[in-house]
Protein backbone atom coordinates (compact mmCIF):
# COMPACT_ATOMS: atom_id res chain seq x y z
CA UNK A 1 0.00 0.00 0.00
CA UNK A 2 1.06 3.33 -0.71
CA UNK A 3 -0.18 6.79 1.80
CA UNK A 4 0.06 9.95 -0.55
CA UNK A 5 -0.25 13.27 1.56
CA UNK A 6 -0.68 16.39 -0.74
CA UNK A 7 -0.99 20.16 0.16
CA UNK A 8 -4.51 21.79 -0.16
CA UNK A 9 -4.51 23.97 -2.94
CA UNK A 10 -7.74 25.45 -2.00
CA UNK A 11 -7.71 29.16 -0.28
CA UNK A 12 -9.29 31.16 2.69
CA UNK A 13 -12.07 33.43 1.33
CA UNK A 14 -11.03 36.59 3.71
CA UNK A 15 -14.41 37.28 3.47
CA UNK A 16 -14.93 34.04 5.51
CA UNK A 17 -12.14 35.11 7.52
CA UNK A 18 -14.06 38.80 8.29
CA UNK A 19 -17.45 37.15 7.99
CA UNK A 20 -20.13 38.91 9.79
CA UNK A 21 -23.93 38.00 10.70
CA UNK A 22 -26.72 39.05 8.77
CA UNK A 23 -29.27 41.44 10.98
CA UNK A 24 -32.48 40.76 13.31
CA UNK A 25 -35.34 40.44 11.49
CA UNK A 26 -38.77 41.86 12.16
CA UNK A 27 -41.63 39.24 13.43
CA UNK A 28 -43.79 41.83 11.18
CA UNK A 29 -43.68 44.02 8.46
CA UNK A 30 -47.15 45.76 9.43
CA UNK A 31 -46.30 49.30 9.19
CA UNK A 32 -42.67 49.19 7.78
CA UNK A 33 -41.24 50.17 4.75
CA UNK A 34 -39.98 48.52 2.19
CA UNK A 35 -37.54 49.74 -0.22
CA UNK A 36 -37.05 47.91 -3.64
CA UNK A 37 -33.38 47.71 -5.58
CA UNK A 38 -33.68 47.32 -9.18
CA UNK A 39 -30.29 46.79 -10.92
CA UNK A 40 -32.41 48.16 -14.28
CA UNK A 41 -32.65 45.09 -16.19
CA UNK A 42 -35.60 43.92 -17.88
CA UNK A 43 -37.99 42.14 -15.76
CA UNK A 44 -36.28 42.86 -12.63
CA UNK A 45 -38.58 45.94 -12.10
CA UNK A 46 -42.38 43.81 -12.96
CA UNK A 47 -40.58 41.20 -9.85
CA UNK A 48 -40.39 43.70 -7.53
CA UNK A 49 -43.26 46.14 -8.29
CA UNK A 50 -45.36 42.59 -8.05
CA UNK A 51 -43.66 41.93 -4.67
CA UNK A 52 -44.14 45.37 -3.17
CA UNK A 53 -47.54 44.74 -4.20
CA UNK A 54 -48.14 41.49 -2.41
CA UNK A 55 -46.74 42.58 0.68
CA UNK A 56 -48.92 45.62 0.68
CA UNK A 57 -51.46 43.12 0.66
CA UNK A 58 -50.44 40.54 3.09
CA UNK A 59 -49.64 43.03 5.76
CA UNK A 60 -50.91 46.68 7.18
CA UNK A 61 -49.68 49.99 6.02
CA UNK A 62 -46.77 48.75 4.17
CA UNK A 63 -44.93 51.92 2.44
CA UNK A 64 -43.15 50.48 -0.57
CA UNK A 65 -40.27 52.84 -2.39
CA UNK A 66 -38.49 52.17 -5.46
CA UNK A 67 -35.00 52.22 -5.88
CA UNK A 68 -32.80 51.86 -9.12
CA UNK A 69 -28.99 53.18 -10.08
CA UNK A 70 -29.59 51.46 -13.38
CA UNK A 71 -26.31 49.61 -12.69
CA UNK A 72 -24.70 46.53 -10.42
CA UNK A 73 -23.54 46.97 -8.19
CA UNK A 74 -26.03 49.52 -7.22
CA UNK A 75 -24.28 53.05 -7.06
CA UNK A 76 -23.19 53.00 -3.34
CA UNK A 77 -25.21 56.61 -3.05
CA UNK A 78 -29.10 54.42 -3.91
CA UNK A 79 -27.54 51.69 -1.18
CA UNK A 80 -27.27 54.07 1.59
CA UNK A 81 -30.52 56.23 0.66
CA UNK A 82 -32.41 52.91 0.66
CA UNK A 83 -31.25 51.70 3.65
CA UNK A 84 -31.72 55.39 5.55
CA UNK A 85 -35.32 55.23 4.56
CA UNK A 86 -36.39 52.07 4.39
CA UNK A 87 -36.91 49.46 7.28
CA UNK A 88 -36.34 46.31 4.88
CA UNK A 89 -34.68 46.01 1.37
CA UNK A 90 -35.35 43.38 -1.57
CA UNK A 91 -33.00 43.63 -4.76
CA UNK A 92 -33.46 41.77 -7.92
CA UNK A 93 -30.66 41.82 -10.79
CA UNK A 94 -32.72 39.71 -12.92
CA UNK A 95 -30.33 37.21 -13.15
CA UNK B 1 -26.68 42.13 -6.04
CA UNK B 2 -25.82 40.07 -3.00
CA UNK B 3 -23.03 42.93 -2.77
CA UNK B 4 -25.89 45.62 -2.39
CA UNK B 5 -27.53 43.53 -0.18
CA UNK B 6 -24.78 43.15 2.40
CA UNK B 7 -23.95 47.13 2.39
CA UNK B 8 -27.92 46.75 3.54
CA UNK B 9 -27.41 44.25 6.15
CA UNK B 10 -24.43 46.20 7.53
CA UNK B 11 -26.49 49.05 7.89
CA UNK B 12 -28.62 46.89 10.34
CA UNK B 13 -31.36 46.37 7.95
CA UNK B 14 -32.49 43.09 6.28
CA UNK B 15 -31.61 42.82 3.12
CA UNK B 16 -33.02 39.75 0.55
CA UNK B 17 -32.45 39.46 -2.76
CA UNK B 18 -34.33 38.06 -5.33
CA UNK B 19 -31.84 35.35 -7.48
CA UNK B 20 -33.07 33.37 -10.54
CA UNK B 21 -32.09 29.11 -11.13
CA UNK B 22 -28.81 28.39 -11.44
CA UNK B 23 -27.63 31.54 -9.88
CA UNK B 24 -28.24 30.29 -6.37
CA UNK B 25 -24.76 28.71 -5.90
CA UNK B 26 -23.66 31.78 -6.99
CA UNK B 27 -25.17 33.74 -4.20
CA UNK B 28 -23.43 31.27 -2.13
CA UNK B 29 -20.16 32.01 -3.31
CA UNK B 30 -20.79 35.58 -3.39
CA UNK B 31 -22.29 36.24 0.20
CA UNK B 32 -18.83 33.71 1.60
CA UNK B 33 -16.36 36.55 -0.73
CA UNK B 34 -18.22 39.42 0.19
CA UNK B 35 -18.21 38.70 4.21
CA UNK B 36 -21.91 37.65 5.07
CA UNK B 37 -22.09 33.66 4.63
CA UNK B 38 -25.41 34.27 6.29
CA UNK B 39 -27.48 36.42 3.89
CA UNK B 40 -30.69 35.48 2.69
CA UNK B 41 -31.92 35.19 -1.14
CA UNK B 42 -35.06 33.42 -2.59
CA UNK B 43 -34.92 31.28 -5.55
CA UNK B 44 -37.17 31.55 -8.68
CA UNK B 45 -37.02 29.22 -11.49
CA UNK B 46 -36.34 31.36 -13.82
CA UNK B 47 -33.64 34.43 -15.39
CA UNK B 48 -36.05 37.54 -15.42
CA UNK B 49 -34.70 39.72 -18.39
CA UNK B 50 -35.94 37.72 -21.72
CA UNK B 51 -39.45 36.57 -19.69
CA UNK B 52 -42.67 38.34 -21.35
CA UNK B 53 -44.19 40.63 -18.54
CA UNK B 54 -47.00 38.05 -16.99
CA UNK B 55 -44.44 34.94 -16.44
CA UNK B 56 -42.36 37.68 -14.68
CA UNK B 57 -44.95 38.57 -12.02
CA UNK B 58 -46.58 35.01 -11.52
CA UNK B 59 -43.23 33.80 -10.87
CA UNK B 60 -42.57 36.36 -7.82
CA UNK B 61 -46.38 35.40 -7.07
CA UNK B 62 -45.06 31.89 -6.46
CA UNK B 63 -42.32 33.05 -4.42
CA UNK B 64 -43.79 35.51 -1.71
CA UNK B 65 -43.82 33.23 1.05
CA UNK B 66 -40.47 32.19 0.78
CA UNK B 67 -39.90 36.09 0.85
CA UNK B 68 -41.76 36.97 3.37
CA UNK B 69 -40.10 34.18 5.91
CA UNK B 70 -36.38 35.97 4.98
CA UNK B 71 -37.55 39.00 5.79
CA UNK B 72 -39.25 37.77 9.13
CA UNK B 73 -37.45 35.22 10.20
CA UNK B 74 -34.04 34.63 12.81
CA UNK B 75 -31.42 33.40 10.65
CA UNK B 76 -29.91 29.98 11.30
CA UNK B 77 -26.23 30.20 10.41
CA UNK B 78 -25.11 28.22 7.77
CA UNK B 79 -22.92 25.82 7.74
CA UNK B 80 -19.18 26.47 6.97
CA UNK B 81 -17.28 23.39 5.26
CA UNK B 82 -13.25 23.42 7.29
CA UNK B 83 -10.30 23.38 5.00
CA UNK B 84 -7.61 21.28 6.24
CA UNK B 85 -3.78 21.72 5.35
CA UNK B 86 -3.04 18.54 3.77
CA UNK B 87 -5.21 15.51 2.20
CA UNK B 88 -4.46 11.90 2.43
CA UNK B 89 -4.91 9.49 -0.51
CA UNK B 90 -3.82 5.07 0.20
CA UNK B 91 -3.56 3.13 -2.94
CA UNK B 92 -2.03 -0.36 -4.10
CA UNK B 93 0.86 1.76 -5.15
CA UNK B 94 2.13 5.33 -5.34
CA UNK B 95 0.76 5.48 -9.09
CA UNK B 96 -3.04 4.60 -7.67
CA UNK B 97 -2.78 6.72 -5.02
CA UNK B 98 -2.37 9.61 -7.65
CA UNK B 99 -5.72 8.07 -9.48
CA UNK B 100 -7.35 8.68 -6.32
CA UNK B 101 -6.37 12.01 -5.51
CA UNK B 102 -6.90 13.13 -9.21
CA UNK B 103 -10.80 11.51 -8.54
CA UNK B 104 -11.19 13.46 -5.86
CA UNK B 105 -10.18 17.00 -7.09
CA UNK B 106 -11.76 16.73 -10.16
CA UNK B 107 -15.09 15.17 -7.67
CA UNK B 108 -14.66 18.40 -5.84
CA UNK B 109 -13.89 20.50 -9.04
CA UNK B 110 -10.59 21.48 -7.91
CA UNK B 111 -9.08 20.90 -11.06
CA UNK B 112 -9.21 21.78 -15.41
CA UNK B 113 -10.32 18.19 -15.77
CA UNK B 114 -6.69 17.38 -16.87
CA UNK B 115 -4.23 15.31 -14.71
CA UNK B 116 -2.74 17.18 -11.77
CA UNK B 117 0.56 16.56 -10.43
CA UNK B 118 0.74 15.64 -6.46
CA UNK B 119 1.50 18.76 -4.29
CA UNK B 120 3.63 16.64 -1.81
CA UNK B 121 5.93 18.90 0.68
CA UNK B 122 9.27 17.81 -1.22
CA UNK B 123 7.22 19.23 -4.29
CA UNK B 124 5.70 21.98 -3.14
CA UNK B 125 9.31 23.09 -1.09
CA UNK B 126 11.10 22.43 -4.50
CA UNK B 127 8.62 25.03 -6.32
CA UNK B 128 9.23 27.79 -3.59
CA UNK B 129 12.94 27.62 -4.22
CA UNK B 130 11.60 29.46 -7.16
CA UNK B 131 11.56 32.98 -5.12
CA UNK B 132 13.01 34.62 -2.58
CA UNK B 133 9.30 35.58 -0.31
CA UNK B 134 8.29 33.33 2.37
CA UNK B 135 5.67 30.55 1.87
CA UNK B 136 3.13 32.61 4.17
CA UNK B 137 3.63 36.06 2.41
CA UNK B 138 0.16 37.23 1.21
CA UNK B 139 0.37 38.71 -2.03
CA UNK B 140 -3.14 39.76 -2.34
CA UNK B 141 -6.55 38.67 -1.86
CA UNK B 142 -7.32 37.04 -5.39
CA UNK B 143 -10.94 38.26 -6.93
CA UNK B 144 -13.66 37.10 -7.72
CA UNK B 145 -13.77 34.99 -4.52
CA UNK B 146 -11.09 36.98 -2.74
CA UNK B 147 -9.08 33.83 -1.29
CA UNK B 148 -5.81 34.90 0.70
CA UNK B 149 -2.87 34.07 -2.38
CA UNK B 150 -0.05 32.99 0.16
CA UNK B 151 2.97 32.08 -1.63
CA UNK B 152 2.63 28.43 -0.44
CA UNK B 153 -0.97 28.44 -2.05
CA UNK B 154 0.47 30.02 -5.22
CA UNK B 155 3.37 27.37 -5.45
CA UNK B 156 0.53 24.31 -4.30
CA UNK B 157 -1.11 24.78 -7.67
CA UNK B 158 1.67 25.79 -9.97
CA UNK B 159 2.70 22.19 -8.92
CA UNK B 160 -0.19 20.59 -9.64
CA UNK B 161 -0.05 22.40 -12.81
CA UNK B 162 3.48 20.86 -13.63
CA UNK B 163 5.10 23.83 -13.75
CA UNK B 164 9.01 24.86 -12.44
CA UNK B 165 10.32 26.67 -9.81
CA UNK B 166 11.99 29.14 -12.34
CA UNK B 167 8.15 29.60 -13.64
CA UNK B 168 7.03 30.79 -9.88
CA UNK B 169 7.76 34.64 -10.23
CA UNK B 170 5.48 34.60 -13.26
CA UNK B 171 2.45 33.64 -11.65
CA UNK B 172 3.07 35.05 -8.29
CA UNK B 173 3.16 38.53 -10.84
CA UNK B 174 0.19 37.25 -12.72
CA UNK B 175 -1.88 36.64 -10.00
CA UNK B 176 -0.81 40.68 -8.55
CA UNK B 177 -1.68 41.90 -11.61
CA UNK B 178 -5.15 40.26 -11.38
CA UNK B 179 -5.61 41.95 -8.30
CA UNK B 180 -5.16 44.94 -9.36
CA UNK B 181 -7.40 45.17 -12.77
CA UNK B 182 -10.69 47.26 -12.55
CA UNK B 183 -12.65 48.12 -9.75
CA UNK B 184 -11.94 45.36 -6.83
CA UNK B 185 -10.69 43.08 -9.60
CA UNK B 186 -12.83 43.39 -12.07
CA UNK B 187 -14.83 41.14 -10.21
CA UNK B 188 -17.82 41.78 -11.80
CA UNK B 189 -17.05 41.47 -15.21
CA UNK B 190 -14.75 38.09 -14.14
CA UNK B 191 -18.28 36.38 -12.96
CA UNK B 192 -20.17 37.50 -15.70
CA UNK B 193 -22.69 35.11 -17.85
CA UNK B 194 -20.30 36.52 -21.00
CA UNK B 195 -16.82 34.46 -21.71
CA UNK B 196 -14.25 37.11 -20.24
CA UNK B 197 -11.08 34.75 -19.72
CA UNK B 198 -7.31 36.18 -18.57
CA UNK B 199 -4.69 35.96 -21.44
CA UNK B 200 -1.28 36.83 -19.71
CA UNK B 201 1.70 38.03 -21.80
CA UNK B 202 5.00 38.65 -20.50
CA UNK B 203 7.50 40.99 -21.88
CA UNK B 204 11.87 41.23 -21.31
CA UNK B 205 14.96 39.21 -21.08
CA UNK B 206 12.67 36.18 -19.13
CA UNK B 207 10.82 35.13 -22.51
CA UNK B 208 13.75 33.79 -23.58
CA UNK B 209 15.38 32.63 -20.08
CA UNK B 210 12.15 30.95 -19.52
CA UNK B 211 11.67 29.13 -23.62
CA UNK B 212 8.11 31.09 -23.63
CA UNK B 213 7.25 31.23 -27.44
CA UNK B 214 6.78 34.61 -29.11
CA UNK B 215 5.51 32.88 -31.98
CA UNK B 216 2.45 30.59 -33.39
CA UNK B 217 1.99 31.12 -29.24
CA UNK B 218 -1.48 30.39 -28.60
CA UNK B 219 -2.17 26.50 -28.38
CA UNK B 220 -0.87 23.24 -27.75
CA UNK B 221 2.35 20.86 -28.14
CA UNK B 222 6.26 20.93 -27.72
CA UNK B 223 6.89 24.71 -28.85
CA UNK B 224 4.44 25.96 -26.31
CA UNK B 225 4.75 23.53 -23.48
CA UNK B 226 6.40 26.71 -21.04
CA UNK B 227 3.46 29.14 -22.15
CA UNK B 228 0.86 26.34 -21.66
CA UNK B 229 2.22 25.27 -18.20
CA UNK B 230 2.54 28.98 -16.78
CA UNK B 231 -1.10 29.77 -18.00
CA UNK B 232 -2.28 26.38 -16.36
CA UNK B 233 -0.83 27.27 -13.10
CA UNK B 234 -2.14 30.49 -13.26
CA UNK B 235 -5.66 29.19 -13.91
CA UNK B 236 -5.37 26.90 -11.21
CA UNK B 237 -4.73 29.08 -9.17
CA UNK B 238 -7.42 31.39 -10.16
CA UNK B 239 -9.70 28.63 -9.66
CA UNK B 240 -8.62 27.43 -5.91
CA UNK B 241 -7.13 31.12 -4.22
CA UNK B 242 -9.38 33.11 -6.48
CA UNK B 243 -12.38 30.56 -6.08
CA UNK B 244 -13.46 31.18 -9.89
CA UNK B 245 -15.10 27.95 -10.42
CA UNK B 246 -17.86 27.19 -12.92
CA UNK B 247 -21.66 28.22 -11.63
CA UNK B 248 -20.31 29.56 -8.30
CA UNK B 249 -18.24 32.22 -9.06
CA UNK B 250 -17.83 31.86 -12.96
CA UNK B 251 -21.53 32.27 -14.70
CA UNK B 252 -20.50 32.17 -17.74
CA UNK B 253 -23.64 30.83 -20.30
CA UNK B 254 -21.53 28.76 -23.16
CA UNK B 255 -17.84 28.98 -22.04
CA UNK B 256 -14.72 29.05 -23.69
CA UNK B 257 -11.16 27.30 -24.32
CA UNK B 258 -10.17 30.35 -23.18
CA UNK B 259 -10.21 29.76 -19.83
CA UNK B 260 -7.37 26.90 -20.36
CA UNK B 261 -5.37 30.09 -19.74
CA UNK B 262 -2.08 30.90 -21.50
CA UNK B 263 1.04 32.59 -21.17
CA UNK B 264 2.66 33.55 -23.83
CA UNK B 265 5.23 36.33 -24.90
CA UNK B 266 5.56 39.24 -27.01
CA UNK B 267 7.81 38.85 -29.94
CA UNK B 268 10.19 41.55 -29.41
CA UNK B 269 12.86 40.66 -31.79
CA UNK B 270 10.64 40.84 -34.67
CA UNK B 271 8.97 44.14 -33.50
CA UNK B 272 9.78 47.59 -35.31
CA UNK B 273 8.87 49.19 -31.83
CA UNK B 274 9.37 49.02 -28.11
CA UNK B 275 8.00 46.20 -26.17
CA UNK B 276 4.36 46.42 -24.44
CA UNK B 277 6.18 46.88 -20.75
CA UNK B 278 7.88 49.82 -22.11
CA UNK B 279 4.50 51.60 -22.99
CA UNK B 280 2.91 50.43 -19.43
CA UNK B 281 6.31 52.93 -17.95
CA UNK B 282 8.73 49.54 -17.56
CA UNK B 283 12.54 49.65 -18.79
CA UNK B 284 13.22 47.88 -21.73
CA UNK B 285 15.17 45.03 -19.54
CA UNK B 286 12.55 44.45 -17.16
CA UNK B 287 10.89 41.39 -17.00
CA UNK B 288 6.77 41.71 -16.50
CA UNK B 289 3.78 39.77 -17.11
CA UNK B 290 0.46 41.75 -18.33
CA UNK B 291 -2.83 40.45 -17.38
CA UNK B 292 -5.24 40.92 -20.20
CA UNK B 293 -8.82 39.66 -19.83
CA UNK B 294 -10.54 39.01 -23.30
CA UNK B 295 -14.04 38.24 -24.85
CA UNK B 296 -13.47 36.42 -27.64
CA UNK B 297 -10.97 35.83 -30.78
CA UNK B 298 -11.10 36.63 -34.78
CA UNK B 299 -8.33 36.36 -36.88
CA UNK B 300 -8.23 38.94 -39.14
CA UNK B 301 -6.70 37.55 -42.97
CA UNK B 302 -4.75 39.89 -45.04
CA UNK B 303 -4.43 38.76 -48.57
CA UNK B 304 -2.14 40.94 -50.31
CA UNK B 305 -2.21 44.45 -48.76
CA UNK B 306 1.62 45.65 -48.51
CA UNK B 307 1.06 49.29 -48.08
CA UNK B 308 1.00 50.49 -43.94
CA UNK B 309 -2.11 52.15 -45.01
CA UNK B 310 -3.88 49.11 -46.67
CA UNK B 311 -2.69 46.89 -43.74
CA UNK B 312 -4.05 48.87 -41.16
CA UNK B 313 -7.16 50.06 -42.69
CA UNK B 314 -8.05 46.17 -43.02
CA UNK B 315 -7.08 45.31 -39.64
CA UNK B 316 -9.27 48.58 -38.60
CA UNK B 317 -12.53 47.11 -40.74
CA UNK B 318 -11.79 43.88 -38.98
CA UNK B 319 -12.11 45.08 -35.38
CA UNK B 320 -15.58 46.60 -35.85
CA UNK B 321 -17.93 44.06 -34.22
CA UNK B 322 -19.56 43.84 -30.64
CA UNK B 323 -21.51 45.79 -29.16
CA UNK B 324 -21.64 49.53 -27.71
CA UNK B 325 -21.97 50.41 -24.08
CA UNK B 326 -24.67 52.64 -23.57
CA UNK B 327 -24.94 52.53 -19.33
CA UNK B 328 -21.79 55.05 -19.51
CA UNK B 329 -20.79 58.31 -21.70
CA UNK B 330 -18.34 56.45 -22.81
CA UNK B 331 -19.67 53.98 -25.70
CA UNK B 332 -16.50 52.10 -26.78
CA UNK B 333 -14.51 49.06 -26.68
CA UNK B 334 -11.24 48.11 -26.14
CA UNK B 335 -9.47 45.90 -28.22
CA UNK B 336 -6.75 43.86 -27.94
CA UNK B 337 -4.07 43.32 -31.09
CA UNK B 338 -1.78 40.39 -31.75
CA UNK B 339 -0.21 41.83 -34.72
CA UNK B 340 2.22 39.38 -36.28
CA UNK B 341 5.60 40.21 -38.00
CA UNK B 342 4.26 40.28 -41.15
CA UNK B 343 2.14 43.20 -40.35
CA UNK B 344 3.76 45.35 -37.88
CA UNK B 345 7.57 45.34 -40.42
CA UNK B 346 5.78 47.06 -43.11
CA UNK B 347 3.71 49.18 -40.95
CA UNK B 348 6.86 50.10 -38.81
CA UNK B 349 9.05 50.46 -41.91
CA UNK B 350 6.16 53.14 -43.77
CA UNK B 351 6.70 55.54 -40.70
CA UNK B 352 4.01 54.60 -38.57
CA UNK B 353 4.96 54.72 -34.84
CA UNK B 354 3.50 52.08 -32.84
CA UNK B 355 1.25 55.44 -31.50
CA UNK B 356 0.71 56.63 -35.24
CA UNK B 357 -0.77 52.84 -35.75
CA UNK B 358 -3.12 53.21 -32.57
CA UNK B 359 -4.66 56.18 -33.70
CA UNK B 360 -4.92 55.06 -37.71
CA UNK B 361 -7.17 52.31 -36.69
CA UNK B 362 -8.70 54.41 -34.39
CA UNK B 363 -9.98 56.38 -36.73
CA UNK B 364 -11.14 54.32 -39.11
CA UNK B 365 -13.18 51.12 -37.12
CA UNK B 366 -16.34 52.80 -37.10
CA UNK B 367 -19.51 51.18 -37.48
CA UNK B 368 -23.49 51.38 -37.37
CA UNK B 369 -24.92 52.51 -33.90
CA UNK B 370 -28.28 50.63 -34.61
CA UNK B 371 -25.94 47.15 -35.24
CA UNK B 372 -23.90 48.21 -32.21
CA UNK B 373 -27.23 48.58 -29.77
CA UNK B 374 -29.53 45.57 -31.11
CA UNK B 375 -28.30 43.78 -28.04
CA UNK B 376 -30.21 45.72 -25.59
CA UNK B 377 -33.95 47.38 -26.40
CA UNK B 378 -34.51 50.45 -24.82
CA UNK B 379 -38.03 50.41 -23.88
CA UNK B 380 -38.05 49.28 -20.00
CA UNK B 381 -34.31 49.50 -19.76
CA UNK B 382 -32.96 51.50 -16.70
CA UNK B 383 -29.60 51.33 -17.44
CA UNK B 384 -29.25 53.62 -20.68
CA UNK B 385 -27.21 56.55 -19.79
CA UNK B 386 -28.35 60.42 -19.87
CA UNK B 387 -25.85 60.58 -22.87
CA UNK B 388 -27.58 58.46 -25.17
CA UNK B 389 -31.06 59.07 -24.26
CA UNK B 390 -31.52 60.68 -27.31
CA UNK B 391 -31.60 57.15 -29.42
CA UNK B 392 -34.64 56.01 -28.18
CA UNK B 393 -36.28 58.97 -30.09
CA UNK B 394 -34.91 57.30 -33.98
CA UNK B 395 -36.37 55.11 -36.48
CA UNK B 396 -34.17 52.00 -36.78
CA UNK B 397 -33.31 53.39 -40.13
CA UNK B 398 -31.96 56.26 -38.88
CA UNK B 399 -29.82 54.76 -36.28
CA UNK B 400 -28.46 51.81 -38.72
CA UNK B 401 -27.17 55.90 -41.09
CA UNK B 402 -25.46 56.64 -37.47
CA UNK B 403 -21.70 55.70 -37.11
CA UNK B 404 -19.97 55.71 -34.05
CA UNK B 405 -16.49 54.67 -33.51
CA UNK B 406 -15.35 51.26 -31.93
CA UNK B 407 -13.00 52.54 -29.48
CA UNK B 408 -13.22 55.60 -27.54
CA UNK B 409 -9.52 56.78 -27.60
CA UNK B 410 -6.38 55.20 -29.49
CA UNK B 411 -5.26 54.32 -26.08
CA UNK B 412 -8.01 51.91 -25.80
CA UNK B 413 -6.41 49.64 -28.63
CA UNK B 414 -3.14 47.57 -27.75
CA UNK B 415 -0.60 46.26 -30.25
CA UNK B 416 1.48 43.63 -29.18
CA UNK B 417 3.88 41.81 -31.73
CA UNK B 418 2.93 38.18 -31.87
CA UNK B 419 3.13 35.76 -33.96
CA UNK B 420 4.79 33.70 -36.81
CA UNK B 421 5.26 34.44 -40.49
CA UNK B 422 2.45 35.97 -42.43
CA UNK B 423 -0.35 38.56 -42.20
CA UNK B 424 -2.67 36.79 -39.91
CA UNK B 425 -3.52 39.18 -37.25
CA UNK B 426 -5.22 38.56 -33.69
CA UNK B 427 -8.53 40.75 -32.72
CA UNK B 428 -9.08 40.40 -29.16
CA UNK B 429 -12.17 42.61 -27.75
CA UNK B 430 -10.53 43.16 -24.36
CA UNK B 431 -11.48 45.17 -21.10
CA UNK B 432 -10.97 46.68 -18.52
CA UNK B 433 -7.47 47.88 -19.18
CA UNK B 434 -4.35 45.73 -18.62
CA UNK B 435 -2.56 45.41 -15.96
CA UNK B 436 1.58 45.34 -15.84
CA UNK B 437 3.40 43.56 -12.84
CA UNK B 438 6.92 43.35 -12.59
CA UNK B 439 8.42 39.75 -12.24
CA UNK B 440 12.27 40.35 -11.04
CA UNK B 441 11.06 41.59 -7.66
CA UNK B 442 9.18 38.11 -7.54
CA UNK B 443 12.63 36.15 -8.51
CA UNK B 444 14.77 33.93 -5.85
Amino acid sequence: MHLLEVNNPVAIQRGVLNAVSASNRPTSLDDKTVGLIWSGTHGGDIALKRAGEMLQERFENVNVNFYTGGNYPTPPAIVQQAGEECDVIIGATAD
Amino acid sequence: MVHDMIVIEKMGKPGVAIVSGRFESDAVASSRAFGMPDLQWIVVPHIYRNLDPETCRTQTEDAIDDLIGSLTTSIDARENAESTDTRRYEGEDRHDSILKMNQEFINEDLGDGLFLHPATKEAVDEMLTGTHLSPGHAVCDMPPGFGVATVEKIAINSVMAGAKPEHLPVVIAAVKALSKLGGQGGKSLLMSTSPQAPLLIVNGPLTKQLGLNPGSALGPGRDNQVNTLIGRAFALCFRNIGHWYLNKMDMDTIGTSRKFIQCIAENEDASPWAGFHVDQGFAADESTVSVFVTDGELDVQDQGNHTAEGLLKNLAYGSTFGTMNLQSARSGQERLILMPPDVARPVGSQGFSKQAAKEFIHKHANASVGKLMQYMPLEGEARVHNHWKWLENLTEDQLLEITVPIMNDAKDCYILVVGADRAKTGVFPSGPAPVTEGIDQYKA
